[in-house]
């Protein structure tokens, strides 16, 4: 058994943390897992890219039309790399745009690439992570809103359960007050669905 | 970064970095001494050990100039009788290449280990050069761990292989086992080795690498090298597994995906795990070939191990098939992947294939490249620079050079024609300065590059009377690889205090007559220092340097929280903004959007509070919700890690 996750969103927003989370979290249960990171230049506000293993893996990376879920910090980000996925997998995604700093580019709008993303058969969840985050306080705690989020929906079993997630969160992040309280409200939110 | 998971208590099982793992195996085989120079995916390797050494007591840990005196203080420490360590980026070992060759011809009393971080796919980097040709062109062992999840074990085994034949091993590693975090089993550091001090022994005949001293050696070389060979067909490093008529050779990481390859297929084939690819040990490789009619190697990078592997065929009259990176079963170029691999696996065996279909999503996506953080001091330098270059109607060529400023390139800056090398733009100015007709070559280089090998080039251009404009982009630290500090700055790598050399001093000593600093984050400023060093070089016919100063804003965010300064916030203010797009196009500041009706507005949670969007707005649109404080504005201009 595999799980394999695509984190994805514009460089500084805490794309490696959130995978970093997952994999504490995947320790904690007892499961192997691997994490290939993007760091150097792409970080300085490029377009970034996590792949995480858990369970019965060796290679680092996810080979196109295995991924089963994308968690997206960015919405341009995810439908790039969506591609990652099999048919039928799941993304949970922030619905938030960031332009790419480049002048005069033609940026797509959410509805389009929620649509685009459903045309392709994905089961596509978005919330509003980042003015959730703001609410409580810390627009970067908008990645944990979203694991909390995709762990209500149940989209995270094989990786861990919510107990060792939120135990990840405190040890990945100092000074994770906000951080843990986000993660909670993203459980709260999928509940309501 | 602290990396605090290095110093994991032996025996427990963390989840690490693969460049951690490196370090804590370094620890455990008792390193004492350890250099580098930060470059991509190198650089958390001497983070980690330098986190350890706080705690330890040890092993020493510097940040060194550049990768030559990185390497060549390892070497002298391990001919001080300590266990030592270089790490560096794969195009860092050009660099040290000098000491490198000498290295295996004195060889060392105690161990050193050279890391060589080599980056396939060009994530962070110039070139894709695989540094085992190094190992063959140098009479040097290399170790490349199967991934993560060995980094640790072959790290150790690579200073065990170094102390029993004194000579020096290099470790390989690339991008996805130095940037791949995965679950780490830990052992016991050796603490009282890692504090460990030396002695020099005189041994002239052997360290002084005169021409007679050299004959001897080289035959000694060459008579250890046979012994190495055959040392490493006995390591605990490589290994066999399964049966079949078909061998997967894994090299490093290349094992991991022929594991996982062979068990997606479902074929059976023998697996050999090779983390020991220079020499070729060719015993090992009798055994694995026993039986068996076709190859295909596994590895990352050019084909080092296949043509080796052919050459050694030949010498034995062995006939089998070998398939590769040479025939293009691996693509030549990037790394390696699963599809790629399942795909020449099922080429060599007929096995069919059957991969999922990935999705496709049809939607036209705007590349993203990286790009100058919002708050980076850069941002206002290069419209100051262009503004001036057009008012003195010089004809100029932008020598760039690397680092973040890199990013240049990028529109609309476009102030980087030619980017090749670390110290490269003043050293192409050199040239560019006598025979392009008429144009003034303008050398952009960062603070941390012009210690690493800027100076040289400028020396050489003062001395030779080369006239160009020399701009010293002073960040107060390393930025694009995560924040190191350098020479210029009054840290060191443990984070305590240093004596810091003055980028100024050390250009007016050089002999440069015209040298100014100027605040970064002022482009009026910027543009008219530009001017006055311009005019110079054409009136004169002798280089000039700016200084541009200014800190990393992510440094200066940083230390603002952890002093409790807060960093204020711009606005736009919708009455007077009259949508020239001026903010978000020609100065491109990704925290400023251009609303529907062309107005701007600021993203509050990216901005970072520098203010020089008020210097640009021609309408004066843009305001700070709260005035900024002192202490920030001194902040954004002095910060230095640590």
């Amino acid at each position: 058994m595999a799980r394999n996750i695509v984190v994805a969103g514009v460089g500084g927003q805490g794309i490696i943390t959130t995978a970093r989370i997952l994999a504490e979290a995947a320790l904690i249960e007892g499961r192997n897992v691997l994490v290939a990171e993007t760091h150097g230049l792409s970080q300085r506000g490029g377009s970034v890219v996590v792949h995480v293993r858990v369970g019965d893996v060796e290679a680092p990376l996810i080979p196109p039309g295995m991924g089963d879920l994308l968690i997206g910090l960015e919405a341009i980000e995810a439908a790039r790399y969506a591609g990652l996925l099999a048919p039928g997998a799941s993304v949970v995604m922030n619905e938030d745009i960031q332009p790419p700093a480049l002048p005069r580019v033609k940026t797509p709008s959410l509805g389009e690439l929620l649509g685009a993303l459903k045309a392709a058969g994905l089961r596509v969840h978005s919330i509003n992570a980042v003015e959730e985050a703001v609410k409580l306080g810390d627009a970067r705690s908008a990645n944990t809103l979203l694991l909390g989020y995709a762990t209500g929906l149940g989209l995270l079993e094989g990786v861990a359960a919510q107990e060792s997630l939120e135990e990840a969160v405190a040890r990945v992040i100092r000074r994770s007050r906000v951080a843990v309280e986000a993660y909670r409200r993203g459980l709260q939110l999928a509940s309501g669905h | 970064m602290p990396h605090r998971e290095v110093l994991a208590e032996p025996g427990t099982r963390v989840v690490m970095l693969g460049n951690v793992a490196i370090a804590r195996g370094a620890l455990e085989a008792g390193v004492a001494y350890a250099s580098g120079y930060p470059g991509t995916p190198s650089s958390e390797i001497l983070e980690a050990l330098g986190e350890a050494s706080k705690k330890l007591g040890g092993p020493h840990v510097e940040w060194s100039i550049n990768e030559k005196v990185a390497l060549e203080s390892a070497y002298g420490a391990t001919l001080s009788g300590v266990p030592a360590m270089a790490t560096m980026k794969h195009v860092g070992m050009n660099v040290a290449a000098d000491p490198l060759f000498s290295l295996a011809y004195t060889g060392t009393p105690s161990a050193i280990v050279i890391v060589t971080a080599d980056d396939p796919g060009m994530w962070s980097s110039q070139n894709e050069q695989d540094n085992r040709w190094y190992g063959v062109h140098a009479y040097i062992p290399v170790v490349e761990p199967s991934g993560v999840q060995s980094a640790r074990e072959a790290v150790i085994e690579a200073f065990n292989i170094s102390r029993r034949h004194g000579h020096p091993v290099i470790l390989r590693t690339t991008t996805r086992t130095s940037h791949t975090r995965g679950v780490v089993e830990v052992g016991e550091i050796n603490v009282e080795a890692v504090r460990s001090k030396g002695k020099f022994k005189r041994n002239i005949d052997r360290y002084t690498l005169v021409p007679s001293h050299a004959r001897k050696l080289r035959i000694e070389l060459l008579d250890r090298w046979e012994r190495i060979e055959e040392d490493l067909s006995r390591s605990s490093l490589n290994s066999i597994e399964g049966d079949g008529e078909t061998l997967i050779l894994g090299v490093g990481l290349g094992y991991r995906y022929a594991k996982e390859a062979a068990s997606l297929l479902g074929v059976e084939a023998r697996i050999a795990k090779l983390q020991t690819p220079v020499p070729l040990p060719r015993t090992f490789l009798h055994k694995a070939l026993e039986g068996v009619d076709k190859v295909l190697v596994l590895e990352e990078g050019d084909p080092v191990v296949e043509q080796m592997l052919k050459a050694f065929l030949h010498d034995e009259g062995i006939r089998v098939e070998v398939h590769g990176r040479e025939d293009g079963y691996i693509r030549r170029w990037g790394e390696l992947g699963l599809d790629n691999v399942v795909e020449a696996l099922s080429r060599v065996t007929g096995v069919e294939a059957s991969l999922p279909k990935p999705v496709s999503v049809e939607a036209s996506l705007p590349p993203r490249p990286p790009a100058l953080c919002p708050g980076c001091p850069y941002r206002g330098v290069y419209p100051g620079l262009r503004r001036a270059v057009r008012s003195s109607r010089a004809e100029v060529v932008y020598s760039g050079d690397i680092g973040c400023y890199s990013l240049g390139v990028l529109p609309p800056f476009r102030v980087q024609d030619t980017i090749v090398e670390m110290g490269g733009s003043i050293g192409l100015a050199n040239g560019m300065a006598r025979v392009a007709e008429g144009q003034v070559p303008v050398a952009i280089i960062g603070d941390s590059t012009f210690f690493h090998s800027g100076v040289t080039g400028l020396i050489n251009a003062v001395h030779n009377r080369n006239p160009m404009l020399v701009i010293i982009l002073d960040n107060r630290t390393t930025a694009m690889t995560g924040h190191q500090p350098h020479p210029g700055v009054p840290v060191d790598a443990k984070g305590g205090e240093a004596p810091q050399v003055d980028i100024e001093a050390l250009v007016r000593a050089i002999g440069v007559e015209h040298v100014e600093t100027v605040d970064a984050f002022t482009i009026r400023g910027v543009e008219k220092a530009v001017r006055r060093a311009m005019d110079y070089v054409r009136r004169e016919g002798k280089p000039a340097v700016l200084i541009a100063r200014g800190s990393c804003i992510l440094v200066a965010l940083s230390q603002a929280r952890k002093l409790g300064i807060k960093h204020p916030v711009y606005r736009v203010n919708p009455d007077k903004c009259m949508a020239c797009t001026v903010c978000y196009t020609a100065f491109n500041c990704p925290a400023i959007f251009s609303l529907e009706d062309g107005k701007a507005k600021i993203n509050p949670v990216l901005c970072t509070g520098c203010g020089v969007c008020v210097e640009v707005c021609p309408f004066n649109a843009f305001e700070p919700v709260e005035e900024p404080s002192e202490e920030w504005i001194l902040l954004m201009r002095t910060a230095t890690p640590g």
